[in-house]
This record gives C-alpha cells, structure tokens and sequence, in this order.
C-alpha cells in the first residue's frame, strides 16, 4: 500500500468538507428555485408561465451536461469565482453548478406531491402565497424533502470524487492518483469500502430522519 | 347572507367548454342552514366553491355579507375569505401538523396573538368534544374525529358562514349523524349561516331549513325542507325525496293492483294536525263504503308530522264519489294513485 492512514483520513476529511459545502450552497441555490418552479408552474399559486419556462430550460440545460464536462466548462466561472482553478474551494464551484439544478428539480417534485386538499384549505383560509408556501407546503413536504436531500448529497459524494481529480483532494483523488496510476489495489479497496460506507451512513441517517419527520 | 345572482361558470378543460353553472340566483338568509342537493356533475360544487371564490365565477355576482365580490382587492377577498369557514369531503387537514397546530392555522395566518390562539383552540377543541386529542397528528384520528377538527378549524376566526362540501359524504351513517347534529349545534349556539351540498337527501332532511335541487348546472326547485319533502314538483327532487320518504307503493303491491283491476285507489296526505284525526273511520260511517289500506307510513319533517297513506275505497261509485268529495271539501289533500306512480 502506497498511502498511510494519515493520508486516508486527510482525504475522507476533504471529501465531507466538499460535499458538505457544496451541499450547503447547492441548498441555498436549490431550494428557492425549486419553489419558484413549484409555485410558477401552471395552475400553481403564483402562475407565471415565462418566468417557469425559463427557469425550467435553464435547469435542463445545466441537468443536461455531464458533471465531467462541466467540471471543465466552466473553468472561467470557477476562476472569476475563487480566483484560481485549483484546489478543494474550485472544486466546490462546479459541484453547486451541477447540484444546485438538481436540487431545484427535487424540490419541485417533492412540493408536487403535496396533497391538493391542503391548498385548497390554505387558499380558503385566505393563506396568502408566502403562507401557503411556508406553512402548508414545505411542513407538508418536509418528510419527502429530506428523502430527496438525501439522495441529492449521495450524488454530491460521487461528483466530489470525480472534482477531486482537477486538484480538489479527497477520496477520490487518491483512489484515481494512487489506487488506477499507480495500481495499488489495496488502496483502491480502501477507497471503495470508505465510499460504499459513506453512502451508506447517508442514506441510513436521511432515512431515519425522513421516518421521523413523518411518523412522530 | 350569500345571494347568487345570475351565477355561470364555464370550465376550460382541453379546449372544451363545461358548463358547470348556468345562469343560478339564489338567497341564503342569514343564520339558516341551507342544502344543495343534486346528482354528479350538477354543478354543486362549483356553486359552493364560488362564495369564497376557490373558483372566479364566469358571469354574475356573488354577493356576501353585502359585497360583491367581483369588485373587491385580492387583499380585500383574503379578509372576505376570514369570515368565511370551509369543511371539506376529504378533511384537508396537515399531517404534518398536530390537531392543536391545525385548529390553530387560520388563527396564525392572522397573526393572532399566542395567548388569544391558546385560548380559542382550546374553546373550540372543547366544542367538538376532542380536547383530549391536542397533541396527536391526523393520522390518528377517525374519520368523524377527523371531521371534528375539520370544522373546528373552519370556525376559528369566528366566522358568519360556513360551507360544507360534502362534508359527512366519507363517514358512516352514524358518524354522518353526529357531525350533523354538530353542524346544528354550530348554527344554533353561534348563529352562523350554513350552506352544505350533499347528494344525500337524509342529509338534507336532518338539518336543513331550505333546500335548492340542482341539475345540469341550473337550480330547478327550491323552497323549504318541508315544501320540497312533503310536494316535490320536479322528476329530479321525486327521485331524491323518494329515497328518503319510503312513500311509494312496494312493486307487489302495485303489480297486485294492476292484476285485480282494483280502483279507487288515492293517496293521502296527512300534515300536521290532520294526522291525528280518525278520517278512514269517519269515511266508513259516512258513506257506504269499505276503506283498505294498501301501504302507509307517518314521519317528522322539521318538527311536523307528516304522513302518507294509500287506501283503496271499496264500494259502490257513487259513494266513493261523495267521500272524495267530502274530503275536498275538508281540505284534506289526495291523489289518484295510477297518476300518481308511474
Ligand atoms: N376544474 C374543473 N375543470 C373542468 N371541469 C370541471 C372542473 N370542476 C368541475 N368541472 C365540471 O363541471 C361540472 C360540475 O362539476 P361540480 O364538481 O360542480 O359538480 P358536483 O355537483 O359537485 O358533482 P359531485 O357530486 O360529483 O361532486 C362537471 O361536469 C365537472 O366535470
Ligand atoms: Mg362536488
């Protein structure tokens, strides 16, 4: 084995940190278009055709471009950004870029499902759109969102491995640099074991919460 | 009060239009419980669900409270909309959220002070008889209690009408029974204005002081519960006032009738203060005739005795003349009954 523990714990710590602050911003960027999709899609409380068919191409767009396309793509932006292309900030640029119009797409799918009883009281309680939103939709959807969270921050885990290739660390690099460069298949093993558990553990832990949410 | 004045509504579903309401005007009067009923499709809905405007009405007005609707703000419409309490067929409750957490919704949404909200939720829970269920989730609740909440949410903001889409339509007989007699207590207690469309006729029966049939969008008959139950005019309102009446003859009875060629068969009415009166004895003294009662029934409706029975006059024709006569002239009411049952 060509790596130390040291440098395995160094890498599964520059992965969390990727995907937690990729997941973060990815949230901030994801949430409120999610609900703009949500509630500017026909029929929906704030109806706005143009501003959703917009929003909705803009997503597909970027939904539509394989992360490892636009890890390069959008080196310029990731520069203008972070100043440089390199390291574990300029891999958290393009992993908003391909998490964010995801999470957005998750986020409307989730308010979607909820039940078109609960805004029929809303509107007839004289809700106005920010209350509907806010205290009928997202409390109602909030069991689903988390599944969806969940599944979006296992996605991130993935891309982070691939970002980290372009001189962002964590697991991924190593398994790239040490375990296929340079055939260390022990190494490669680890990597894949840590992934398979982080993935795991995620999806343990969104489940559980999603429970909760929903059962009490 | 909520008036109806030429009312039309046309859906737009896939390039076809539906005429779901045409042309209705109608009055509820203040503090009167007031039923729609009508088949699927015949517009009930729509019409329920366009005084506090779920649904914009095409043409015409909707007048509540005295404002016309169509001439207010969006803003003005929510205020409207606070007056106004809604019970639905479905509930409509949040799962997410505890019974407490619910009644308390329309509250919060006006920014209601915390104390003020404690202290009316608890009221209400009271009323409808679940204090005991604040902290559960609506996934915990049968459907009647369920209903319960339902309409202790409706009523939170102290509201003058309340509207009940179909509101027992999902429970049981029994349990339909009691969240009628909550409805009536409601009315009772707060004086409030209740509009409910059923397509259940017993529902009307039960609690109701004015019905309106609808059909095909339009209202063909209207007046009050015992107006309607007692003489419905319409096919529409004989078929639903049938289903809760039980006054037609049994099939048997008929096809007997038929085979023996018996005549002189009338129906009569009883209403009020007529029941009580021994008519068939006093018509069997009177004239030479014999009285056979085929089929009968006496019930309450709104606190009236009313009943009905078919008897066929054995005798002599010019005697059954002079009884048919005698009672005309006694004002009480008959009918042949081969016009009568199709
Ligand atoms: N949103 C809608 N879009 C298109 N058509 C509609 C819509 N809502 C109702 N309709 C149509 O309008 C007509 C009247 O419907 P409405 O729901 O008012 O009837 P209803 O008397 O309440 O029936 P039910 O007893 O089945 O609830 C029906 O033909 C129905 O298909
Ligand atoms: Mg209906």
């Amino acid at each position: 084995m060509l790596v130390n523990s040291d440098q395995i714990i160094e890498a599964l710590i520059e992965t969390i940190e990727m995907v937690g602050l990729s997941l973060l911003f990815s949230a901030i960027l994801g949430l409120p278009l999610g609900i703009l999709l949500y509630a500017t899609r026909k029929g929906q409380i704030l109806e706005n055709l143009p501003l959703f068919n917009v929003l909705n191409v803009i997503i597909n767009i970027f939904r539509s471009v394989p992360f490892i396309i636009l890890l390069v793509a959008i080196i310029p932006i990731t520069r203008l950004i972070v100043g440089s292309s390199i390291g574990t900030a300029a891999a958290i640029v393009p992993l908003v870029f391909y998490a964010g119009p995801y999470i957005a797409r998750l986020v409307e799918s989730s308010l979607l499902e909820v039940d078109h009883g609960v805004l029929e009281a809303a509107e007839a309680m004289g809700a106005t759109p920010f209350q509907t939103i806010f205290r009928f939709v997202l409390p109602e959807a909030l069991s689903s969102l988390v599944l969806n969270f969940t599944i979006a921050t296992i996605g991130l885990v993935g891309a982070s491995a691939m970002a980290g290739t372009v001189g962002g660390g964590g697991i991924g690099d190593l398994a790239i640099t040490y375990g296929y460069q340079r055939f260390d298949t022990v190494t490669m093993l680890i990597t894949v074991v840590i992934l398979i558990i982080l993935v795991q553990g995620l999806q343990s832990l969104g489940n559980l919460l999603s429970k909760k949410i929903r059962r009490r | 009060m909520i008036e109806f004045q030429n009312l039309v509504k046309i859906y737009n579903s896939g390039g076809k239009e539906v005429h779901a309401l045409n042309n209705v005007n109608l009055k509820v009067n203040k503090g009167e419980i007031y039923g729609v009923v009508g088949y699927s499709g015949a517009g009930k809905s729509s019409l329920i669900r366009c005084v506090n405007y779920l649904e914009r009405p095409t043409s015409g007005k909707v007048i509540v409270d005295g404002h016309d609707l169509s001439k207010l703000s969006e803003k003005a419409i929510r205020d409207v909309k606070k007056n106004i309490g809604m019970v639905f067929q479905h509930f409509n409750l949040l799962n997410s959220k505890t019974v407490f957490a619910n009644v308390a919704m329309p509250l919060v949404l006006a920014k209601t002070p915390k104390d003020k909200v404690i202290k009316r939720v608890t009221e209400l829970l009271e009323f409808v008889g679940l204090a005991d269920k604040a902290d559960v989730y609506p996934d915990q609740l049968s459907g009647g209690q369920k209903q319960r909440i339902g309409i202790a949410r409706a009523l939170a903001t102290q509201p003058s009408i309340l509207l009940c889409d179909e509101a027992t339509s999902a429970l049981d007989p029994q349990t339909t029974s009691s969240i009628l007699e909550l409805l009536k207590k409601i009315n009772e207690e707060y004086k409030i204005t209740i509009l409910m469309i059923t397509h259940e006729m017993s529902v009307i029966r039960q609690v109701c002081d004015r019905v309106a049939v609808m059909e095909d969008g339009k209202v063909i008959e209207e007046g009050s519960v015992f107006d309607v139950f007692s003489a419905p005019k319409t096919k529409t309102a004989q078929n639903f006032v049938s289903t809760v009446m039980h006054d037609q003859l049994p099939e048997s009875i008929l096809n007997m009738i038929k085979e023996n060629g018996t005549k002189n068969v009338i129906r009569i009415h009883f209403i009020g203060q007529s029941t009580g009166k021994p008519l068939l004895s006093q018509l069997a003294k009177k004239f030479d005739i014999d009285t056979n009662v085929l089929f009968g029934n006496i019930t309450e409706l709104q606190g009236i005795p009313y009943g009905n029975i078919i008897v066929e006059l054995q005798g002599p024709d010019t005697e059954v003349q002079r009884a048919l006569q005698y009672m005309t002239t006694n004002e009480i009411s008959y009918k042949e009954v081969n016009t009568y049952v199709s």
